[in-house]
């Protein structure tokens, strides 16, 4: 088993995307629950957790050394 | 004491970069992109204020009802107020980063004082368009708005009368001051965008828009305010009397706050200082290069016989100096006698960097008082000591 600092980061920024990736999952149902019950500010409010999940996602996969330098 | 001071700030911009740096990658770095995110908050505004102008209908009797319709009955239409508005304060946070950042790490000096005139400016109308933006609501603050820059233009003295009648439309409210503040409105961030156009003109790489990571998380930002805070209006404007209690947008209405201890005519003078003060900043120190104990190398030259024409120095120019024209005849080396382009140095524009000779290969340009084996002379006598 490779417990290298680099593959502990990877697993550490790894686990924080797939939990951010679940948040923007529930935010999509929000979404959906807002449009179908009328509340359009949880909806707004809802694609902007989405917006912000992905940052971090972007940031933790820069991060992590799943991608650029 | 004001270089020291100049310098301590400098210093704390820079630990506050390195400690930035440490979380984010360098790239990623938000106060990198102040200018970019100032940019991208502008577009959001006007992508959300042409929404709001389908809608929007300028009369007293309509406005706020308008306002009331676009939040309450259009679909999406409380969301997009909301963006609108935070997008608003999100874009001046932006330009007062940018414009510090800026002061305190010199990025003022030379050829850098058109974009500081020209950010001076852009900070100004943006404020003043923020004025407006509340007042086309047309609820109680928007009427106390309207009285009390009514009230302090008019202690203008000489020209006050006039200064008051041009932003209402008249001595007292008329019909005329709504159309003439969604004029202001969208007039101005037309303006917007030409003084933006003289910011950028003279920057040869800028940076107008900021990574993804900031732009999510920026648009996010503003989305889930807007859910969780959602934008309202106050009770609507009623001309027989004024309210006497402002609700105040810390980022477009801090001077109406000054008219609480400071007279009208002084807050105009304050503002008057601060503004004449922020356009004389880039002029303030000793420019000349030897007061700044700063080289003086002399404008930059072509050295035509060895140019090829590859371009290399215009795109590497910080500063647009230098442009490519055709080349009327070929060079003398054997790299330069198939070239298509000649490099031309724009006087007015050059400030002896030297960034162009090391961007050019072909030893085809130099710095008239600063030629390289003067520089390796320096180095070696350098070394020596």
């Amino acid at each position: 088993m490779n417990t290298s600092p680099a593959s502990d980061r990877e697993a550490r920024y790894g686990t924080g995307i797939m939990v951010l990736a679940l948040v923007s999952l529930a935010a999509v149902l929000a979404i959906a629950w807002g449009e179908v019950a009328g509340h359009r500010l949880v909806a707004g409010g809802a694609v902007g957790v989405i917006l912000l999940a992905y940052s971090f996602i972007l940031l933790f996969l820069r991060k992590g050394g799943f991608t650029g330098v | 004491m004001y270089s020291r001071l100049l310098a301590r700030l400098l210093s704390w911009t820079l630990r506050l970069d390195v400690a930035i740096n440490r979380v984010y990658p360098e790239d990623f770095n938000p106060l990198y992109y102040t200018g970019g995110l100032s940019n991208l908050f502008l577009t959001v505004l006007v992508l959300s204020g042409i929404f709001l102008f389908l809608y929007y209908i300028p009369s007293f009797n309509d406005a706020y009802a308008s306002v009331q319709f676009i939040t309450l009955q259009v679909p999406y239409g409380q969301i997009i107020r909301g963006v609108h508005r935070y997008s608003a304060d999100a874009f001046m946070i932006a330009i007062l980063l940018h414009f510090f950042r800026n002061w305190f790490t010199d990025r003022f000096r030379f050829s850098r004082d058109e974009p500081w005139i020209s950010g001076m400016m852009l900070l100004l109308f943006s404020g003043f368009l923020g004025v407006t933006g509340y007042v086309l609501v047309w609820d109680e603050r928007s009427q106390l708005l309207v009285a009390m820059t009514g009230r302090t233009l008019a202690a203008v003295p000489g020209v006050g009368g006039w200064l008051q009648s041009m932003w209402q439309g008249s001595s007292g409210i008329s019909n005329l001051l709504l159309p003439r503040m969604l004029y202001l409105h969208v007039g101005l961030a037309v303006l917007l965008y030409i003084l933006l156009w003289w910011h950028y003109v003279r920057i040869r790489h800028p940076k107008v828009w900021p990574p993804a990571v900031w732009t999510l998380f920026s648009l996010g930002l503003i989305f889930l305010l807007t859910g969780l805070v959602p934008t309202l209006s106050q009770p609507p404007a009623h001309p027989e009397s004024v309210p006497r209690t402002l609700t105040v947008d810390w980022f477009f209405l801090l001077p109406y706050v000054g008219l609480t201890v400071l007279s009208p005519l002084v807050l105009i003078a304050l503002a008057v200082v601060i503004t004449v003060y922020g356009l004389y900043i880039p002029y303030e120190l000793p420019e000349t290069p030897a007061a700044l104990g700063i080289r003086d190398s002399g404008i930059a030259q072509v050295v035509d016989a060895n140019c090829t024409g590859c371009e290399l120095c215009y795109y590497d120019c910080p500063y647009n100096a230098i442009v490519m024209a055709p080349s009327p005849h070929p060079g003398v080396t054997k790299a330069a006698q198939a070239r298509k382009l000649l490099a031309i140095v724009l006087e007015s524009r050059c400030v002896e960097c030297g960034i162009c000779i090391g961007a050019c290969p072909f030893e085809a340009l130099e710095l008239p008082r600063l030629l390289e084996r003067d520089v390796q002379e320096q180095v070696v006598a350098a070394c020596r000591a």
